[in-house]
Protein backbone atom coordinates (compact mmCIF):
# COMPACT_ATOMS: atom_id res chain seq x y z
CA UNK A 1 0.00 0.00 0.00
CA UNK A 2 2.79 2.41 1.11
CA UNK A 3 4.69 1.83 -2.52
CA UNK A 4 1.00 2.44 -4.33
CA UNK A 5 1.35 5.47 -2.25
CA UNK A 6 4.73 6.77 -2.88
CA UNK A 7 4.72 5.46 -6.56
CA UNK A 8 1.78 7.81 -6.63
CA UNK A 9 2.93 11.21 -5.10
CA UNK A 10 6.23 11.05 -7.27
CA UNK A 11 4.57 10.27 -10.62
CA UNK A 12 2.23 13.40 -9.43
CA UNK A 13 4.91 15.58 -8.50
CA UNK A 14 7.97 14.90 -10.24
CA UNK A 15 6.48 14.11 -13.99
CA UNK A 16 4.53 16.66 -15.04
CA UNK A 17 7.25 19.66 -16.14
CA UNK A 18 8.57 16.43 -18.20
CA UNK A 19 5.55 17.01 -20.44
CA UNK A 20 6.33 20.51 -21.41
CA UNK A 21 9.78 19.29 -22.38
CA UNK A 22 8.31 17.04 -24.63
CA UNK A 23 5.50 19.27 -25.99
CA UNK A 24 8.59 21.35 -26.46
CA UNK A 25 10.95 19.05 -27.95
CA UNK A 26 7.96 18.12 -30.75
CA UNK A 27 7.33 21.84 -31.49
CA UNK A 28 11.36 22.49 -32.06
CA UNK A 29 11.33 19.23 -34.22
CA UNK A 30 8.27 20.50 -36.69
CA UNK A 31 10.34 24.00 -36.99
CA UNK A 32 13.29 22.00 -37.47
CA UNK A 33 15.31 23.57 -34.42
CA UNK A 34 17.10 21.44 -32.12
CA UNK A 35 15.50 22.85 -29.50
CA UNK A 36 15.78 22.75 -25.45
CA UNK A 37 16.59 19.91 -23.77
CA UNK A 38 13.78 17.75 -22.07
CA UNK A 39 14.81 18.98 -18.82
CA UNK A 40 14.32 22.58 -19.80
CA UNK A 41 11.38 23.22 -17.28
CA UNK A 42 13.21 22.03 -14.04
CA UNK A 43 16.26 23.92 -15.27
CA UNK A 44 13.50 26.89 -15.49
CA UNK A 45 11.95 25.89 -12.05
CA UNK A 46 14.80 25.49 -10.69
CA UNK A 47 16.27 28.88 -11.92
CA UNK A 48 12.86 31.15 -10.71
CA UNK A 49 13.24 29.06 -7.52
CA UNK A 50 16.51 30.93 -6.71
CA UNK A 51 15.22 34.69 -7.88
CA UNK A 52 13.52 36.78 -5.25
CA UNK A 53 9.32 37.67 -5.90
CA UNK A 54 9.04 41.43 -6.81
CA UNK A 55 5.56 42.74 -5.63
CA UNK A 56 3.86 45.71 -6.67
CA UNK A 57 2.97 49.01 -4.21
CA UNK A 58 -0.65 47.72 -4.90
CA UNK A 59 -0.78 44.29 -4.02
CA UNK A 60 -1.56 42.73 -0.60
CA UNK A 61 -1.45 39.24 0.75
CA UNK A 62 -3.81 37.62 -1.89
CA UNK A 63 -1.23 38.44 -4.86
CA UNK A 64 1.55 37.01 -2.66
CA UNK A 65 -0.73 33.95 -1.48
CA UNK A 66 -2.54 33.40 -4.67
CA UNK A 67 0.45 30.98 -6.61
CA UNK A 68 0.61 28.86 -3.43
CA UNK A 69 -2.65 28.11 -3.09
CA UNK A 70 -3.95 27.56 -6.48
CA UNK A 71 -0.83 25.52 -7.04
CA UNK A 72 -1.71 23.51 -3.91
CA UNK A 73 -5.68 23.08 -4.94
CA UNK A 74 -3.96 21.61 -8.22
CA UNK A 75 -1.80 19.04 -6.51
CA UNK A 76 -4.79 18.62 -3.84
CA UNK A 77 -6.75 17.34 -7.45
CA UNK A 78 -4.32 15.43 -8.27
CA UNK A 79 -4.17 13.75 -5.16
CA UNK A 80 -7.65 12.27 -5.93
CA UNK A 81 -7.10 11.08 -9.64
CA UNK A 82 -5.85 7.23 -10.12
CA UNK A 83 -2.81 7.12 -11.96
CA UNK A 84 -2.35 3.84 -14.53
CA UNK A 85 -3.65 1.20 -11.96
CA UNK A 86 -2.49 2.93 -9.05
CA UNK A 87 -5.24 3.90 -6.53
CA UNK A 88 -5.41 7.66 -5.05
CA UNK A 89 -4.19 8.48 -1.64
CA UNK A 90 -7.75 10.12 -1.10
CA UNK A 91 -10.71 8.72 -2.34
CA UNK A 92 -15.03 8.67 -1.40
CA UNK A 93 -17.84 8.81 -2.47
CA UNK A 94 -18.64 11.88 -4.62
CA UNK A 95 -15.14 12.83 -4.85
CA UNK A 96 -15.57 14.64 -8.79
CA UNK A 97 -17.10 17.31 -7.34
CA UNK A 98 -14.25 18.09 -5.31
CA UNK A 99 -11.74 17.55 -8.42
CA UNK A 100 -14.05 19.59 -10.46
CA UNK A 101 -14.07 22.20 -8.05
CA UNK A 102 -10.42 22.11 -6.82
CA UNK A 103 -9.54 23.48 -10.09
CA UNK A 104 -12.57 26.13 -10.32
CA UNK A 105 -10.74 27.41 -7.05
CA UNK A 106 -7.37 27.34 -8.38
CA UNK A 107 -8.57 29.63 -11.65
CA UNK A 108 -10.29 31.93 -9.30
CA UNK A 109 -7.49 32.45 -7.17
CA UNK A 110 -5.38 33.39 -9.67
CA UNK A 111 -7.94 35.85 -11.48
CA UNK A 112 -8.51 37.23 -7.68
CA UNK A 113 -4.31 37.64 -7.51
CA UNK A 114 -4.78 39.04 -11.53
CA UNK A 115 -7.55 41.69 -9.86
CA UNK A 116 -5.30 42.51 -6.84
CA UNK A 117 -2.59 43.96 -8.84
CA UNK A 118 -4.06 47.04 -9.58
CA UNK A 119 -3.51 47.23 -13.21
CA UNK A 120 -6.04 46.95 -15.88
CA UNK A 121 -4.12 45.10 -18.20
CA UNK A 122 -4.28 41.72 -15.67
CA UNK A 123 -7.74 42.66 -14.27
CA UNK A 124 -8.63 41.88 -18.84
CA UNK A 125 -6.87 38.76 -18.59
CA UNK A 126 -8.78 37.44 -15.51
CA UNK A 127 -11.94 38.74 -17.42
CA UNK A 128 -11.18 36.28 -20.56
CA UNK A 129 -10.01 33.63 -18.22
CA UNK A 130 -13.05 33.98 -16.14
CA UNK A 131 -15.16 33.80 -19.11
CA UNK A 132 -13.40 30.70 -21.15
CA UNK A 133 -13.62 28.73 -17.48
CA UNK A 134 -17.32 28.66 -17.03
CA UNK A 135 -17.25 27.02 -20.53
CA UNK A 136 -14.81 24.67 -19.97
CA UNK A 137 -15.93 23.88 -16.10
CA UNK A 138 -19.78 22.52 -17.41
CA UNK A 139 -18.08 20.64 -20.38
CA UNK A 140 -15.70 19.06 -17.91
CA UNK A 141 -18.96 18.55 -15.27
CA UNK A 142 -20.81 16.70 -18.13
CA UNK A 143 -18.23 14.88 -19.26
CA UNK A 144 -17.57 13.49 -16.02
CA UNK A 145 -21.42 12.95 -15.61
CA UNK A 146 -21.45 10.68 -18.63
CA UNK A 147 -18.22 8.97 -17.26
CA UNK A 148 -20.02 8.39 -13.66
CA UNK A 149 -23.33 6.98 -15.69
CA UNK A 150 -21.04 4.11 -17.16
CA UNK A 151 -18.93 3.31 -14.70
CA UNK A 152 -22.01 3.06 -11.84
CA UNK A 153 -19.57 4.92 -9.32
CA UNK A 154 -19.18 8.66 -8.24
CA UNK A 155 -15.58 8.05 -7.52
CA UNK A 156 -12.94 8.74 -9.82
CA UNK A 157 -11.02 6.20 -8.72
CA UNK A 158 -14.05 3.98 -9.70
CA UNK A 159 -14.47 5.45 -13.07
CA UNK A 160 -10.79 5.37 -14.19
CA UNK A 161 -8.89 2.41 -13.23
CA UNK A 162 -10.96 -0.36 -14.68
CA UNK A 163 -14.90 1.12 -14.42
CA UNK A 164 -14.98 1.43 -18.32
CA UNK A 165 -13.13 -1.49 -19.34
CA UNK A 166 -16.23 -3.00 -21.04
CA UNK A 167 -18.08 0.32 -21.87
CA UNK A 168 -16.04 0.66 -24.87
CA UNK A 169 -17.60 -2.40 -26.77
CA UNK A 170 -21.18 -0.95 -25.86
CA UNK A 171 -20.92 2.31 -26.10
CA UNK A 172 -17.40 3.24 -28.09
CA UNK A 173 -18.70 6.25 -30.40
CA UNK A 174 -20.15 8.15 -27.13
CA UNK A 175 -16.33 7.56 -25.37
CA UNK A 176 -14.81 8.91 -28.55
CA UNK A 177 -17.36 11.75 -28.14
CA UNK A 178 -16.17 12.45 -24.38
CA UNK A 179 -12.59 11.59 -25.24
CA UNK A 180 -12.91 14.39 -28.03
CA UNK A 181 -14.48 16.29 -25.72
CA UNK A 182 -11.92 16.16 -22.58
CA UNK A 183 -9.18 16.71 -25.53
CA UNK A 184 -10.46 20.11 -26.11
CA UNK A 185 -11.12 21.05 -22.50
CA UNK A 186 -6.98 20.21 -21.73
CA UNK A 187 -6.18 22.25 -24.30
CA UNK A 188 -8.49 25.34 -23.20
CA UNK A 189 -7.15 24.27 -19.62
CA UNK A 190 -4.19 24.18 -20.03
CA UNK A 191 -4.10 27.79 -22.76
CA UNK A 192 -2.37 25.44 -25.29
CA UNK A 193 -2.27 27.05 -28.80
CA UNK A 194 -5.33 26.88 -30.64
CA UNK A 195 -6.85 29.07 -27.99
CA UNK A 196 -3.82 30.51 -26.20
CA UNK A 197 -0.28 30.28 -27.14
CA UNK A 198 2.06 30.19 -23.83
CA UNK A 199 4.67 31.44 -25.62
CA UNK A 200 3.91 34.71 -26.63
CA UNK A 201 3.26 38.37 -24.88
CA UNK A 202 1.19 40.05 -27.51
CA UNK A 203 -1.50 42.14 -25.50
CA UNK A 204 -4.16 41.19 -27.75
CA UNK A 205 -3.69 37.60 -27.40
CA UNK A 206 -2.47 36.44 -23.82
CA UNK A 207 -5.30 34.91 -22.00
CA UNK A 208 -3.51 32.93 -19.01
CA UNK A 209 -0.59 34.86 -19.41
CA UNK A 210 -1.59 38.03 -19.19
CA UNK A 211 -2.88 37.07 -15.57
CA UNK A 212 0.81 36.10 -14.34
CA UNK A 213 2.35 38.80 -15.93
CA UNK A 214 2.81 40.79 -12.76
CA UNK A 215 4.25 37.52 -10.83
CA UNK A 216 7.81 37.18 -10.46
CA UNK A 217 10.62 34.57 -8.78
CA UNK A 218 9.38 32.00 -6.67
CA UNK A 219 5.79 32.69 -7.23
CA UNK A 220 6.16 32.49 -10.76
CA UNK A 221 7.79 29.10 -10.55
CA UNK A 222 4.82 27.71 -8.28
CA UNK A 223 1.85 29.20 -11.10
CA UNK A 224 4.61 27.28 -13.77
CA UNK A 225 4.80 24.21 -11.91
CA UNK A 226 0.70 24.23 -10.82
CA UNK A 227 0.07 24.80 -14.45
CA UNK A 228 2.44 21.58 -15.76
CA UNK A 229 0.69 19.42 -13.01
CA UNK A 230 -3.19 20.48 -14.11
CA UNK A 231 -1.74 19.23 -17.92
CA UNK A 232 -0.81 16.48 -16.03
CA UNK A 233 -3.89 15.65 -14.74
CA UNK A 234 -6.16 16.38 -17.64
CA UNK A 235 -3.82 14.64 -19.98
CA UNK A 236 -4.09 11.30 -17.56
CA UNK A 237 -8.04 11.72 -18.11
CA UNK A 238 -7.46 11.54 -21.26
CA UNK A 239 -5.08 8.88 -21.54
CA UNK A 240 -7.19 6.89 -18.88
CA UNK A 241 -10.02 7.09 -21.10
CA UNK A 242 -8.48 5.50 -23.89
CA UNK A 243 -6.06 2.51 -22.79
CA UNK A 244 -8.25 0.57 -20.36
CA UNK A 245 -6.42 -2.18 -20.54
CA UNK A 246 -4.15 -2.84 -17.55
CA UNK A 247 -1.22 -5.43 -16.73
CA UNK A 248 -1.77 -5.03 -13.13
CA UNK A 249 1.55 -5.15 -12.63
CA UNK A 250 2.19 -2.01 -10.45
CA UNK A 251 5.49 -0.88 -12.45
CA UNK A 252 4.44 -2.33 -15.75
CA UNK A 253 1.24 -0.03 -15.64
CA UNK A 254 3.10 2.75 -14.08
CA UNK A 255 5.36 2.25 -16.81
CA UNK A 256 3.34 2.30 -19.97
CA UNK A 257 0.84 5.04 -18.65
CA UNK A 258 4.03 7.43 -18.53
CA UNK A 259 5.03 6.78 -22.27
CA UNK A 260 0.95 7.40 -22.79
CA UNK A 261 1.16 10.59 -21.38
CA UNK A 262 4.20 11.33 -23.62
CA UNK A 263 2.87 10.27 -26.64
CA UNK A 264 -0.25 12.66 -25.32
CA UNK A 265 2.69 15.65 -24.98
CA UNK A 266 3.51 14.86 -28.53
CA UNK A 267 0.16 14.72 -30.08
CA UNK A 268 -0.36 18.46 -27.95
CA UNK A 269 2.97 19.47 -29.62
CA UNK A 270 1.66 18.37 -32.77
CA UNK A 271 -1.77 19.75 -32.99
CA UNK A 272 0.38 23.29 -31.75
CA UNK A 273 2.67 22.94 -34.78
CA UNK A 274 0.37 22.27 -37.37
CA UNK A 275 -2.76 25.14 -35.97
CA UNK A 276 -3.02 28.61 -35.91
CA UNK A 277 -3.55 30.11 -32.54
CA UNK A 278 -8.08 30.87 -33.20
CA UNK A 279 -8.87 34.43 -33.20
CA UNK A 280 -10.17 35.15 -29.63
CA UNK A 281 -13.90 35.90 -30.42
CA UNK A 282 -14.05 32.29 -32.39
CA UNK A 283 -12.79 30.69 -29.35
CA UNK A 284 -16.62 30.56 -27.81
CA UNK A 285 -16.86 28.41 -30.76
CA UNK A 286 -14.63 26.07 -30.06
CA UNK A 287 -15.74 25.56 -26.30
CA UNK A 288 -19.37 25.50 -27.49
CA UNK A 289 -18.43 22.65 -29.52
CA UNK A 290 -16.94 20.79 -27.08
CA UNK A 291 -19.96 21.08 -25.06
CA UNK A 292 -22.03 19.99 -27.97
CA UNK A 293 -20.10 16.82 -28.20
CA UNK A 294 -20.50 16.04 -24.42
CA UNK A 295 -24.46 17.06 -24.61
CA UNK A 296 -24.57 14.54 -27.19
CA UNK A 297 -22.76 12.20 -25.59
CA UNK A 298 -24.90 12.72 -22.42
CA UNK A 299 -28.21 12.32 -24.40
CA UNK A 300 -27.58 9.51 -25.77
CA UNK A 301 -26.09 7.77 -22.06
CA UNK A 302 -29.44 8.90 -20.42
CA UNK A 303 -31.55 7.20 -23.56
CA UNK A 304 -29.97 4.29 -23.20
CA UNK A 305 -29.58 4.01 -19.82
CA UNK A 306 -32.57 4.98 -18.24
CA UNK B 1 -22.37 -3.74 -36.31
CA UNK B 2 -24.21 -1.96 -33.90
CA UNK B 3 -21.71 0.29 -32.56
CA UNK B 4 -20.41 0.72 -35.94
CA UNK B 5 -24.05 1.99 -36.79
CA UNK B 6 -23.56 4.19 -33.93
CA UNK B 7 -20.49 5.40 -34.76
CA UNK B 8 -21.78 6.58 -38.07
CA UNK B 9 -24.93 8.08 -37.39
CA UNK B 10 -23.44 10.25 -34.32
CA UNK B 11 -20.62 10.98 -36.97
CA UNK B 12 -23.38 12.47 -39.39
CA UNK B 13 -24.78 14.47 -36.58
CA UNK B 14 -21.27 16.02 -35.68
CA UNK B 15 -20.48 16.80 -39.36
CA UNK B 16 -24.63 18.30 -39.52
CA UNK B 17 -22.93 20.29 -36.54
CA UNK B 18 -19.71 21.47 -38.47
CA UNK B 19 -21.85 22.45 -41.60
CA UNK B 20 -24.32 25.02 -38.61
CA UNK B 21 -21.09 26.57 -37.48
CA UNK B 22 -19.24 26.92 -40.39
CA UNK B 23 -19.68 30.17 -42.37
CA UNK B 24 -16.93 29.65 -45.74
CA UNK B 25 -19.54 28.12 -48.21
CA UNK B 26 -16.49 25.40 -49.66
CA UNK B 27 -16.12 24.02 -46.11
CA UNK B 28 -20.50 23.94 -45.93
CA UNK B 29 -20.25 21.94 -49.19
CA UNK B 30 -17.23 19.74 -48.42
CA UNK B 31 -18.15 18.58 -45.19
CA UNK B 32 -22.00 18.30 -46.67
CA UNK B 33 -20.60 15.76 -49.00
CA UNK B 34 -18.61 13.94 -46.88
CA UNK B 35 -21.56 13.77 -44.55
CA UNK B 36 -23.80 12.16 -47.22
CA UNK B 37 -21.39 9.93 -48.64
CA UNK B 38 -21.30 8.15 -44.96
CA UNK B 39 -24.90 8.67 -44.88
CA UNK B 40 -24.90 6.22 -47.95
CA UNK B 41 -23.23 3.64 -45.90
CA UNK B 42 -26.13 3.55 -43.21
CA UNK B 43 -28.13 1.15 -45.50
CA UNK B 44 -25.23 -1.64 -46.14
CA UNK B 45 -24.70 -1.49 -41.97
CA UNK B 46 -28.56 -1.24 -41.44
CA UNK B 47 -29.35 -4.62 -43.60
CA UNK B 48 -26.01 -5.96 -43.67
CA UNK B 49 -27.75 -9.61 -42.75
CA UNK B 50 -30.27 -9.72 -45.18
CA UNK B 51 -28.45 -7.38 -48.10
CA UNK B 52 -31.01 -7.36 -51.06
CA UNK B 53 -29.95 -5.56 -55.25
CA UNK B 54 -32.29 -2.64 -54.87
CA UNK B 55 -30.63 -1.65 -51.23
CA UNK B 56 -26.81 -1.34 -52.76
CA UNK B 57 -28.86 1.14 -55.95
CA UNK B 58 -30.47 2.77 -53.17
CA UNK B 59 -27.06 3.36 -51.16
CA UNK B 60 -24.66 3.89 -53.82
CA UNK B 61 -27.60 6.42 -55.65
CA UNK B 62 -27.30 8.52 -52.91
CA UNK B 63 -23.92 8.24 -52.60
CA UNK B 64 -22.71 9.53 -55.90
CA UNK B 65 -25.43 11.44 -56.11
CA UNK B 66 -25.29 13.37 -52.93
CA UNK B 67 -21.80 12.70 -52.19
CA UNK B 68 -20.21 14.03 -55.62
CA UNK B 69 -22.34 14.96 -57.94
CA UNK B 70 -24.81 17.85 -55.78
CA UNK B 71 -21.03 19.15 -54.13
CA UNK B 72 -19.99 19.29 -57.65
CA UNK B 73 -23.12 21.46 -58.73
CA UNK B 74 -22.57 23.91 -55.74
CA UNK B 75 -18.81 23.95 -56.15
CA UNK B 76 -19.86 25.37 -59.50
CA UNK B 77 -22.49 27.80 -58.26
CA UNK B 78 -20.30 29.05 -56.22
CA UNK B 79 -17.24 29.86 -58.47
CA UNK B 80 -20.75 31.13 -60.82
CA UNK B 81 -21.59 33.95 -58.66
CA UNK B 82 -18.30 34.20 -56.69
CA UNK B 83 -19.13 34.14 -53.69
CA UNK B 84 -16.67 32.77 -50.85
CA UNK B 85 -18.09 33.01 -47.21
CA UNK B 86 -21.44 33.81 -45.54
CA UNK B 87 -21.09 37.74 -44.84
CA UNK B 88 -24.41 38.15 -42.62
CA UNK B 89 -26.03 35.94 -40.85
CA UNK B 90 -29.64 36.36 -39.07
CA UNK B 91 -28.55 34.09 -36.03
CA UNK B 92 -24.80 34.34 -34.93
CA UNK B 93 -22.49 31.47 -35.21
CA UNK B 94 -22.91 30.86 -31.63
CA UNK B 95 -26.27 31.25 -31.48
CA UNK B 96 -26.97 28.35 -34.16
CA UNK B 97 -24.16 25.91 -32.12
CA UNK B 98 -25.77 25.71 -28.86
CA UNK B 99 -29.65 26.01 -30.99
CA UNK B 100 -28.57 22.94 -33.00
CA UNK B 101 -27.33 21.29 -29.63
CA UNK B 102 -30.95 21.79 -28.40
CA UNK B 103 -31.96 20.21 -31.43
CA UNK B 104 -30.77 17.22 -30.49
CA UNK B 105 -31.82 17.25 -27.04
CA UNK B 106 -35.05 17.76 -28.69
CA UNK B 107 -35.09 14.93 -31.48
CA UNK B 108 -34.09 12.82 -28.36
CA UNK B 109 -37.19 13.90 -26.52
CA UNK B 110 -39.29 13.24 -29.31
CA UNK B 111 -38.23 9.87 -31.23
CA UNK B 112 -38.89 8.65 -27.27
CA UNK B 113 -42.64 9.33 -27.74
CA UNK B 114 -42.26 7.77 -30.95
CA UNK B 115 -44.14 4.06 -31.56
CA UNK B 116 -42.48 3.09 -34.94
CA UNK B 117 -44.25 0.05 -36.26
CA UNK B 118 -40.72 -2.05 -38.07
CA UNK B 119 -38.50 -3.12 -35.92
CA UNK B 120 -35.28 -0.58 -35.48
CA UNK B 121 -31.73 -1.77 -35.39
CA UNK B 122 -30.27 1.35 -33.54
CA UNK B 123 -32.19 3.70 -31.47
CA UNK B 124 -30.21 6.54 -32.93
CA UNK B 125 -31.67 6.27 -36.30
CA UNK B 126 -35.09 8.72 -35.46
CA UNK B 127 -33.31 11.33 -33.59
CA UNK B 128 -30.53 11.86 -35.90
CA UNK B 129 -32.77 11.90 -39.15
CA UNK B 130 -34.66 14.46 -36.72
CA UNK B 131 -31.47 16.58 -35.71
CA UNK B 132 -30.12 16.93 -39.42
CA UNK B 133 -33.84 17.97 -40.20
CA UNK B 134 -34.01 20.84 -37.48
CA UNK B 135 -30.13 21.70 -38.76
CA UNK B 136 -31.70 21.84 -42.25
CA UNK B 137 -34.12 24.21 -40.96
CA UNK B 138 -31.81 26.43 -39.01
CA UNK B 139 -29.23 27.07 -41.99
CA UNK B 140 -32.94 27.76 -44.26
CA UNK B 141 -33.74 30.26 -41.45
CA UNK B 142 -30.85 31.73 -40.26
CA UNK B 143 -28.16 32.70 -43.39
CA UNK B 144 -29.11 34.90 -46.04
CA UNK B 145 -26.99 33.65 -48.98
CA UNK B 146 -28.84 31.54 -51.42
CA UNK B 147 -25.83 28.77 -51.61
CA UNK B 148 -25.73 28.39 -47.94
CA UNK B 149 -30.12 28.20 -47.69
CA UNK B 150 -29.45 25.19 -50.81
CA UNK B 151 -27.23 23.33 -48.45
CA UNK B 152 -29.55 23.86 -45.67
CA UNK B 153 -32.31 22.54 -47.68
CA UNK B 154 -30.02 19.14 -48.93
CA UNK B 155 -28.61 18.62 -45.25
CA UNK B 156 -32.56 18.52 -44.08
CA UNK B 157 -32.74 16.19 -47.23
CA UNK B 158 -30.25 13.77 -45.89
CA UNK B 159 -32.35 13.69 -42.54
CA UNK B 160 -35.35 12.68 -44.65
CA UNK B 161 -33.03 10.26 -46.15
CA UNK B 162 -32.08 8.55 -42.91
CA UNK B 163 -35.57 8.50 -41.98
CA UNK B 164 -36.54 6.81 -45.24
CA UNK B 165 -33.60 3.98 -45.01
CA UNK B 166 -36.37 2.72 -42.09
CA UNK B 167 -38.80 2.25 -44.94
CA UNK B 168 -36.35 0.79 -47.49
CA UNK B 169 -38.01 -3.13 -47.13
CA UNK B 170 -41.41 -1.50 -47.25
CA UNK B 171 -41.17 0.65 -50.10
CA UNK B 172 -38.19 0.34 -51.43
CA UNK B 173 -39.28 2.46 -54.92
CA UNK B 174 -41.14 5.17 -53.15
CA UNK B 175 -37.64 5.72 -51.22
CA UNK B 176 -35.82 5.64 -54.25
CA UNK B 177 -37.88 7.93 -56.27
CA UNK B 178 -38.58 10.50 -53.60
CA UNK B 179 -34.33 11.30 -53.03
CA UNK B 180 -33.83 11.70 -57.19
CA UNK B 181 -36.63 14.17 -57.02
CA UNK B 182 -36.27 16.19 -54.11
CA UNK B 183 -32.54 16.41 -55.05
CA UNK B 184 -33.43 17.37 -58.79
CA UNK B 185 -36.10 19.79 -57.55
CA UNK B 186 -33.84 21.58 -54.45
CA UNK B 187 -30.99 21.74 -57.50
CA UNK B 188 -33.34 22.89 -60.54
CA UNK B 189 -35.44 25.70 -58.47
CA UNK B 190 -32.30 26.06 -56.24
CA UNK B 191 -29.97 27.14 -59.79
CA UNK B 192 -32.79 29.07 -61.02
CA UNK B 193 -33.11 31.23 -57.78
CA UNK B 194 -29.19 31.91 -57.71
CA UNK B 195 -28.62 32.43 -60.79
CA UNK B 196 -31.34 35.05 -61.13
CA UNK B 197 -30.72 36.51 -57.87
CA UNK B 198 -27.03 37.49 -58.36
CA UNK B 199 -28.14 38.34 -61.78
CA UNK B 200 -30.29 40.93 -60.86
CA UNK B 201 -28.74 41.91 -57.79
CA UNK B 202 -24.86 41.08 -58.29
CA UNK B 203 -25.19 39.50 -55.24
CA UNK B 204 -26.96 36.16 -53.62
CA UNK B 205 -28.13 37.66 -50.99
CA UNK B 206 -32.06 36.44 -50.37
CA UNK B 207 -32.40 39.75 -48.32
CA UNK B 208 -32.78 41.78 -51.04
CA UNK B 209 -35.91 39.62 -52.18
CA UNK B 210 -37.86 40.77 -49.08
CA UNK B 211 -37.89 44.32 -50.00
CA UNK B 212 -38.99 43.70 -53.90
CA UNK B 213 -41.93 46.09 -55.01
CA UNK B 214 -44.11 45.71 -58.11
Amino acid sequence: MNVILLLHITVLFVFPPFLLGFIGKTKAFFAGRIGPPLLQPYFDLYKLMRKASVYSLTANWIFKAAPMVSTAAILAAGILMPIASLKPPVQFWGDIILFVYLFAFARFVIVLAALDTGSSFEGMGASREATFGCLSEITLFLNLTILALLSRSLSLSGIFPGGLSSSWSLVGPVLILVVVSLFLILLVENSRIPIDDPDTHLELTMIHEVMVLDHSGVDLAYIFYGKAVKLFIFGSMVVSLIFTFKTHNLWIDTFFFILEMIGLAVLIGIVESTMARLRLNKVPYLLFSALMFSIIGFIIILARTI
Amino acid sequence: MNVWLDAILILVVILGLFIVSSIRLGTMIKIFGVQSMILGLVPFLMYAKDMEFYIILVSLAAIVLRGFIMPYFLFWAIRHVSERSEASQVIGTGATILLSGLSVVGSFLLASKLVFPVPISSDLVIPSSFSLIIMGFLLLVGRTKAISQVVGYLVLENGIFLFAILLLKKMPLLVEMGILLDLFIAAVVMGIVVSHISDEFNNMDTIQLSTLKD
